[in-house]
């Protein structure tokens, strides 16, 4: 799912999650299709934000960890982990800064020039 | 304590003597700092390395060491020569204790960070945080220098029984590389703050700096995971996140720095790595 601006809305893109007005009148049901003509409608409540579905080939595209086969990313996860002092005791910070880690290594992995 | 922490690392060379005598002389202006600096040509082309890399992104080049000193400040030059200084001293740490390009290339990397974190944060004077991220762990090397023996056992034991390297410290001298440090950077006379940063850089909650000393923590910890050098501890050590609540950063703004310090850090290696244009001291 992504979060897309009214005034970048496409024809065809699918809504994430109904779309109501201040008033909770609904302008687009979740899972429907947009024509040009519900976006216009849309900008016209003053919609600003609209979630989107991602298709999966750009969620894909953004998610460095989808792009790796299954067996390189276990492995890349499982070297990390034994790099830290007591994987599972982490707290949300350091789960942050883990993730972020391992997309790194994920996107060296991807371009290997990069690393 | 380690008997008799090295004094020879006190002295920061006879280049910042001059500098010194300079300030204090009643004539003493730019070019009289630069000419007393330009006294070590090693010294003047890392710091014109250092002040050209994208580190400082200034606009124009510099290319005398008088310009260097206008942008970047009297403290900034001393705080870079005191750095190139502690340098020159590795050359007498044993070769199978420590990895040397990979402890420094740890120290710089945490200096980096910390001073992009001091940044990030609106901290005054960020530059002092690199001072004491490079020094963070200069504990350990007064320690391989001093006692190569202790650091030999200390070494063993953390191998052998997987523990963190601080408490295997602890185990076997009763102490550990901060309180090392704190003790030789006093003899310095060091600043309290920086002492504080480093004397507590695994325990900065403890610390009455506790901003000081949360920086170089969060910076130390980054830099471990993020497994740029090493300065021997075989594990990424545990975040405090106590310290990450006094720093009172966002988790948004990590990947962001984790980005910029990848391309900051392969420049100011160049500066501070690369041999000298003179002589091929191994630096």
């Amino acid at each position: 799912m992504v979060r897309v601006k009214s005034e970048e809305l496409q024809p065809g893109m699918v809504v994430a999650g109904d779309v109501k007005n201040i008033d909770g009148m609904l302008l687009a049901p979740s899972g429907c299709q947009l024509s040009e003509r519900q976006i216009d409608i849309l900008q016209t409540w003053g919609v600003t934000e609209v979630d989107i579905e991602a298709s999966e080939a750009q969620a894909k595209a953004r998610d460095p960890l989808a792009q790796l086969p299954p067996e390189v990313l276990a492995k890349i996860t499982a070297d990390l982990r034994a790099r830290f002092w007591k994987p599972d005791d982490f707290g949300p910070v350091p789960a942050e800064i883990f993730k972020l880690m391992l997309l790194r290594q994920a996107r060296r992995n991807l371009n290997p020039a990069k690393a | 304590m380690v008997a008799g922490v090295p004094r020879s690392l006190g002295s920061y060379g006879p280049v910042l003597k001059e500098i010194e005598e300079a300030l204090q002389s009643p004539q003493c202006n730019l070019n009289s700092i630069g000419d007393a600096i330009q006294k070590d040509p090693d010294l003047t082309a890392r710091l014109l390395r250092l002040a050209n890399s994208p580190f400082f992104g200034f606009a124009n080049r510099l290319s005398t060491v008088a310009e260097a000193v206008s942008l970047l400040g009297i403290q900034q030059i001393q705080d870079m020569i005191v750095a190139s200084s502690v340098l020159e001293q590795f050359k007498g740490v044993p070769d199978n204790l420590v990895n040397k390009d990979s402890f420094w290339r740890h120290s710089l990397a945490v200096g980096i960070t910390a001073r992009l974190l001091a940044m990030e944060r609106r901290l005054p004077k960020p530059d002092k945080f690199f001072v004491a991220g490079l020094l963070h762990d200069v504990g350990r090397l007064v320690l391989m220098l001093q006692a190569p023996e202790a650091a030999q056992a200390v070494f063993e034991l953390y191998q052998c029984e997987k523990i963190l390297l601080r408490d295997a410290e602890k185990k076997i001298l009763g102490y550990d590389h901060q309180q090392i440090a704190a003790e030789l950077l006093q003899s310095w006379s060091y600043p309290a703050a920086l002492v504080q940063a480093v004397a507590f850089h695994h325990a900065p909650d403890s610390s009455v700096a506790k901003m000081d000393a949360a920086v170089v923590h969060i910076a130390d910890h980054l830099v471990n995971a993020m497994g740029i050098g090493s300065s021997g501890e075989q594990f990424v050590a545990p975040l405090d996140e106590k310290a990450w609540a006094t720093l009172g950063l966002d988790t948004d703004m990590l990947a962001r720095l984790v980005e910029s310090l990848d391309e900051q850090i392969l420049a100011v290696e160049e500066a501070f790595l690369k041999k000298g244009a003179r002589d091929e001291r191994a630096i």
